[in-house]
């Protein structure tokens, strides 16, 4: 997706992020921005808790979030930016063409499911009818 | 499960539904202390949440997104954040009330003190919001909840004068024993428990639970249009039974048995043990509710996968703040704390956060972006915005009030 306009204050920030099997993955939680041609233009999403406490002024916090987010698996990509190019379609919720895996909120998820919800019997199961 | 029965199990659900502690306690507790004086702003409640609601569910069906996502999109990560604390502790007491509620109805059953079931009733809410699919524990609750009416029952049997009941509901007067501000503190009691913040987030994370579409519209329609009202009567109903046995002998209410004290007095034993299985069931009902409301607030600001319709490995963090919250709401009232406090404090507070998720649905609802040809009326706009205002209204006098008349005693 490139070259559209649109508001990207209203319609970008804050939108929920789904991955392309419809599962909810995030928000957008901030903008990357560059100059080119004298125009500014969204070069890709962030998205993360660093990012947010970022955006809700608090640097540190978020440097720090950031930072422990990358300690988890120094050499694995940043999952915190999202370049425009994985975004397949923008409607009323932001849907990307990658799987929830390689977006940043996965890994808090994963962590509450291995070590919490999947000591309680039945977490693996959906809900009886 | 033919169409029919499947809109008229929704709208029995919806009245059995829609009375929860808050309405419990603020409807016996205003009968008793001010007769039908304050009966206008339950419909005035009323009106205001079928209008909210009904717009809530829409904007689910139509965009499939719940309340608390767009509290975050239009208002923006800082002030979403205070309505998401403000929220998150308002439905909290509201858990907490719930849970004292369900243990405190067990304890009539069981002649030990409430404190003593808290753990295992609160142990109970968790397995039900864990195993039970979302229809099912829609329907059980809100159709058993329906033992309420055993107050409109008793109000029959009584048979009470119904034009100066009328006269009274219509020429609000203050009794003697009261001050302007100790009406006001109640009347917002009332307005708050009629209006309460996570029946929206419940209702509108509910809708896409279920995965409504504009094809459900009708059904979200007929719940909201006539279940609503109707369980505002049931509200009602309360209320007015309190005021024609409780306030004559003179009895306040200060504990929830009193509140189905009256239906004991009129119907005797039988009467007694409808009206308790009934304050169970809506009483557990709302637990469930506002337990699944934590998990829906804080998920849907966060963006984290929530809901019932997948499995709860692929859901964690929206299953670990629900499982926290039932806990620390059972360890809150194992401290002693008194649970009609809880719930007073709960509608009363509840009343003065109540803008700050009403505005983002209202926005939204004219948005052609989300609704499509689906937005709101110039009519309903007008009565929305006057709810905004009244809301407003509400929210700054609340706290004033709360110390004036000291919490209303």
């Amino acid at each position: 997706m490139s070259g559209r306009r649109f508001w990207a204050h209203l319609h970008l920030l804050d939108r929920q992020l789904v991955d392309r099997d419809g599962r909810l993955c995030g928000n957008v939680d901030d903008l990357e921005l560059e100059w080119r041609d004298g125009r500014l233009w969204v070069s890709g999403l962030r998205t993360g808790a660093g990012s947010l406490a970022r955006r809700l002024g608090a640097r540190v916090l978020g440097a720090w979030l950031d930072q422990v987010h990358r300690g988890v698996d120094p050499e694995r990509a940043d999952h915190t930016f999202i370049p425009l190019r994985h975004v397949a379609d923008l409607g009323d919720h932001v849907t990307l063409s990658l799987d929830r895996t390689e977006v940043a909120t996965w890994h808090g998820e994963r962590w509450v499911a291995d070590h919490v919800i999947a000591h309680i019997p039945g977490s693996g199961h959906a809900s009886d009818e | 499960m033919s169409r029919f029965l499947k809109i008229f199990l929704g709208v029995l659900t919806a009245i059995g539904g829609f009375v929860d502690i808050g309405d419990l306690v603020a409807n016996a507790e205003t009968g008793a202390r001010f007769g039908l004086g304050l009966a206008w702003v339950v419909l005035v409640g009323v009106v205001g949440i079928v209008v909210y609601a009904e717009m809530a569910g829409r904007v689910a069906a139509s965009s499939g997104r719940p309340v608390f996502d767009l509290v975050r999109e239009r208002l923006g990560p800082r002030v979403a954040l205070v309505n998401l604390l403000a929220s998150f502790f308002i439905n909290f007491l509201t858990l907490a009330a719930e849970l004292a509620g369900v243990a405190i109805a067990l304890s009539l059953l069981a002649g030990v003190s409430y404190v003593l079931l808290v753990p295992a009733v609160a142990f109970l809410v968790w397995v039900v919001v864990w195993r039970m699919s979302f229809g099912a524990i829609e329907h059980v609750f809100g159709i058993m909840g329906l033992a309420l009416l055993v107050f409109v029952v008793a109000l029959v049997h009584l048979s009470p004068d119904w034009t100066s009941m009328l006269h009274e509901a219509t020429h609000p007067a203050l009794p003697t024993e009261e001050t302007p501000f100790t009406y006001a503190f109640f009347a917002i009691a009332l307005f708050g428990a009629a209006m309460t913040p996570y029946e929206v987030f419940f209702f509108s994370s509910g809708a896409v639970e279920e995965g409504w579409t504009r094809r459900d519209l009708a059904t979200n329609r007929l719940n909201v249009y006539v279940g609503f009202p109707l369980g505002g009567l049931l509200s009602l109903a309360i209320m007015a039974v309190a005021s024609q046995v409780l306030r004559p002998a003179g009895i306040s209410v200060g504990t929830l048995p009193q509140v189905v004290l009256p239906v004991a007095v009129v119907l005797g034993k039988v009467g007694l043990a409808v009206a308790i299985l009934g304050v169970f069931a809506a009483t557990f009902g709302a637990a469930i509710e506002t337990g699944l409301s934590a998990g829906y607030t804080v998920a849907q600001y966060l963006g984290w996968q929530w809901g019932k319709f997948v499995r709860p490995r692929d859901a964690p963090r929206f299953h670990l703040v629900v499982l926290v919250s039932i806990v620390l709401g059972a360890l809150f009232l194992l401290s002693g704390i008194d649970p009609i406090m809880v719930t007073e404090y709960s509608i009363v507070l509840s009343a003065a956060a109540l803008p700050l998720t009403y505005f983002p649905i209202l926005v939204i609802a004219n948005d052609p972006e989300y609704m499509g040809t689906l937005t709101n009326g110039k009519v309903l706009n007008a009565i929305a915005m006057t709810y905004l205002c009244i809301l407003t209204i509400v929210a700054v006098a609340t706290v004033p009030l709360m110390i004036i008349t000291k919490g209303g005693a």
